[in-house]
This record gives structure tokens, sequence and C-alpha cells, in this order.
């Protein structure tokens, strides 16, 4: 049992780059101030390991949890149908409950639950099979924030799927669990973006009056031509996407399946079945290329409901088919 | 369809006004701050994105001495939008009022044909040619001197020489085997 601590930690030790090593070990904060100012981090790795052993002989398990916020795909879940007493479940229930539900279903496995500052409850689950340990080295994050619907989830394997949302459900007094469409790099964008956490620009009748600080003072002999329909594009733009900083996406995928239609093509546009695409956009902020693109006229304005709808449904999966307008979670009716 | 006229208004007093055209909306921006930096006359710069213009502005602007389309050779869409803006000029313009500006020549981008449409099209429309390079301050100001080196003539302050006399030694030409295919 100590071997297999030690043997993790050093593994754990050998993943972290040596520059992010140091800032880890101090947000890790098992370690008293004196052995921290005694760790020389001008030693080879192997060394520094052998010296961290050493020192924390007792509590070797306990892991860093967050060592890489930003790498690894979130993945978001919406909760279902929330019971009467939904709304009143705090943290003490819902750690009992999850524990004792996930572990009347799965036998080797290691389940970690903490709450951070920020009202998210971070569930940390390591599996096993019935012949080994739990691996820690691949554990599955889950990130609940408690009285909403909303679960994010990073690595799950699909044999911990089905169970893990049953335990959710049950442990969150909810009926039913399903995928919420929204995926992205960054935890607290998604969490942003589903939970409005950002600027927006509400619909206004009439039009504030152009803001000075984007336009840098400009000379009275300069003079647009057509200021007020940049303004007006700049302003539908912000109301579609919101203002200021954006919460960070990193793509939005559309599943078409359309009838294709293009006047100069008849021979595709003559078939019967539908055409089948993905478009996918990618892009270090899609939001922010979004909002420039409408603000500078090469998306037109008002935004296209495909595109708005991002921002407004907090998904950045969709399905586009042909039907008539119905609201279903999957389907979205193609603009003509 | 309303289309700017070159005589239609009394000139200013010692002003010579330029529209700027450019689909992007990029380098007008630096141009014109270059642009009134002139001393010798008062130089008004109005920027746009492409014709038409909007009509409320038509009795607050000035008249117009020179049009410039900047085409960004790098953009198919620059291209055809300043080729579309063509047909709201009156036909006056055409007489050395007209100027065609060319951004990012030198990239690699820039496939051989878009540069020698830009070049037909201004060696039809008998307009000079003017090569800019945006990404430098130096660049900015050459492109502005050469600019207002036109414009002066345009709004009639160089004796003796009207625009079409200038357009005549500034206009574009077409080398003559430019039907013939590139090395590349």
């Amino acid at each position: 049992m100590y071997d297999t601590s030690k043997l993790l930690l050093q593994r754990l030790v050998r993943r972290i780059p040596t520059q992010m090593l140091k800032a880890t070990l101090d947000k890790w904060g098992r370690l008293t101030v004196e052995q921290r100012q005694a760790m020389d981090f001008t030693q080879s790795k192997w060394a520094l390991t052998q010296k961290l052993l050493s020192v924390c002989e007792v509590h070797a398990l306990s892991v860093i949890m967050n060592d890489n916020p930003n790498q690894g795909m979130w993945y978001t879940f919406q909760l279902l149908e929330p019971e009467n007493d939904a709304q009143s479940v705090e943290l003490t229930q819902f750690k009992q409950q999850f524990k004792c539900h996930l572990s009347e279903l799965l036998r080797q496995m290691s389940v970690k639950i903490k709450k951070h500052t920020d009202e998210a409850v971070w569930i940390r689950i390591a599996l096993g099979s019935s012949f080994s340990k739990p691996n820690h080295l691949k554990p599955t994050y889950v990130v609940h924030y408690l009285q909403t619907p909303y679960v994010f989830v990073r690595n799950l394997t699909s044999k911990l799927k089905p169970l893990l949302s049953q335990a959710l459900t049950l442990a969150t007094r909810h009926q039913g669990v399903k995928e919420a469409n929204l995926s992205g790099r960054n935890l607290t964008s998604i969490r942003d973006l589903l939970m409005r956490q950002y600027q927006q620009v509400f619909p206004t009748k009439y039009h504030s009056p152009p803001e000075e600080e984007d336009q840098p003072v400009l000379n009275q002999h300069i003079e647009k031509e057509q200021g007020g329909v940049a303004a007006h594009r700049r302003h539908m733009a912000h109301q579609a996407f919101g203002d200021g900083m954006l919460p960070q996406l990193q793509s939005a995928v559309y599943m078409l399946d359309t009838k294709f239609r293009d006047p100069n093509n008849r021979t595709m546009t003559e078939r019967e079945e539908t055409f089948k695409c993905v478009v996918k956009f990618s892009s270090i902020n899609l939001l922010e290329s979004l909002r420039s693109c409408a603000s500078s006229g090469i998306a037109s304005a008002p935004v296209t409901p495909l595109l708005s709808s991002i921002p407004l449904k907090g998904r950045n999966y969709f399905v586009v088919t042909d039907n008539t307008p119905g609201p279903s979670s999957q389907g979205h009716q193609t603009q003509n | 369809m309303s289309r700017l006229n070159p005589f239609a208004k009394l000139p200013g007093l010692n002003t010579a006004s330029v529209l700027l055209v450019e689909s992007e909306e990029h380098f007008q921006q630096s141009l014109a701050e270059a642009l009134v930096e002139e001393t010798s006359v008062t130089v008004n710069v109005r920027l746009a994105k492409s014709f038409p213009l909007p009509i409320e502005n038509d009795e607050s602007r000035p008249r117009i001495d020179l049009v410039v389309f900047i085409i960004n050779l790098t953009s198919e869409l620059s291209f055809q939008s300043a080729e579309a803006s063509l047909k709201y000029l009156e036909p006056g313009y055409f007489l050395g009022k007209v100027c065609f500006m060319v951004t990012n020549a030198r990239s690699s981008s820039v496939p051989a044909e878009r540069l020698d449409a830009v070049r037909r099209l201004a060696a039809s429309l008998h307009c000079p040619l003017l090569f800019a390079e945006e990404q430098t301050p130096e660049g900015v100001t050459n492109a502005a001197e050469r600019l207002l080196t036109i414009l002066k003539a345009a709004a009639g302050f160089v004796p003796f020489t009207t625009p079409l006399y200038l357009s005549n030694l500034t206009r574009c030409t077409l080398p003559p085997d430019i039907d013939q295919p590139s090395f590349d």
C-alpha cells in the first residue's frame, strides 16, 4: 500500500512539467513552509522526487486535485425534472448520497469530494476493475454547482457514464440527466456561458449614443460616410454575443441534414435525399471571432439565429434539420 | 440611382477633399491620419466602405476632388466590391479624379490573375494605379505623399495642370506581355 502510493507520487511528479512544479507544490499546500523552502528546485526531477517522498511519508495519496485544469475537454450535462426537494440539497447530504450510491454500484473505486470557494463541488473518481486497484492516473473529474442543473465532466469513460448519471440524479434529487451539447477546454468559460456570467447587452428601442472609448478622437477633417451603419452593425453584434470579455469556446459543430439548395446547381438540388454534412467552426476564442465577423459586416446583421443561439442556448453542438418550426432539444430550423 | 457628381458643388477655399473607399475599412484610417497632416492645404478625408453612399450625407458632403479605391489584393471580395462601386460615379470623375491603390501586392498568397485584373480595370478607365505598403508607418507616409501629389492636381492647386493632364501621364498601362503565362 505504501509502495504503490510512492509509485503514484513519482509518476505524478514526472508528469508535471518542471517549470510548473514549484507552483503546483505551493498550490497543493501539504508541505509546510520550511519543507517548501528546503526543496531545491535546481536539482534534477528524480532527485526532487526522492526528496519529496522522504518528506511526505504519511499522506502520499492526498492527490493533487486540479493540476491541469485547462487540459482535456469538459462536457456538460443537464439534470432534468427536479423533485420537490431538489432545491434544498446541500453539501453534506449530496456527498453522502453520492458516495453511497456510487459505492453500491462499483466495488473498486476511489471518490473524493471537495467544495471550492466559488461554490463548485469537485468530485474526483478513480476507477479500477474487479481485478485491479483504482487507476489514479486517469481519473474522471466532475464539477457540479449545487442548486443548478448543470454538471461538467472531464475524462468520462463509457463504463462510468451510466453509473455516474444514476448516482448524480439520485444524489441531486432529479429524475434524469441528458447531454447538454456544450464542450470546451476551459471550465470557467463554459460555466460562464451557461450561467450567463458575462456582460450582456439587452435590446433597446433607442440606441445609446456611440461609445467614445472605441473611436479614438477623430480628426475633425476625417469623417466616416457610413458611420451610422457601422454603429448599428456593432450594436447588433454585441446584442447577439455580449459585451466585453467573452467566454472562450474552441469550436462549434453543426450537423446538417437538410435538402441541398443552390439555384446554380440543378443536379444536386433535384435529389430527393437530404444532404448530410458537418460544419465546424474553430478558433482560440470562437465567440470573439463571431462577434467581430458580425460587427465588421462579414456576417450579415442582424445575426442569424444559427450563430446567436450559441450564447443564447449555451450549446456548441447543433443538429440542423428541415423540420417545420417546433422546438426540440436537438432540432433547429434552417434559415431559408 | 444617385451618382456622385464631381462638379455639382462649389469647392472650398484652399481645401481639397478626398474619398477613400475600402471594403475592409482597415488601411483607410491610418492613411487618412497621414493625409490630414498636410499643412499647405486643408485636406478633408471621407471614409467609406462601399458605394452607394448614404443619402443623408449628401447635403453636408463637400465636393469630392479625388476618389481612391483601396483594394486588398489578398481578398477577392475587396476587388469585387471596388468594381461594383464604380457605377455609382458620374463619368466626370474618370477624367483624372479617380485613383486605385493596391495593398499586399508582395504577398505570396495573391494569385497573379487578380493583379492583372486590377491592372486591366485601371488601364481601361485611364486611372493611375498606386502600390502601397500598409504595415509600416513609413509605408503609410509614402502612400500619403504620393496620394497628396495627385490630390493637389485633382483639386486644382497645381498651376497649369488639370487632373486630366496629370492622369494622362500617370495612368496605368498594360505591359505588352500581360496575356502571356507568368513564370510561376
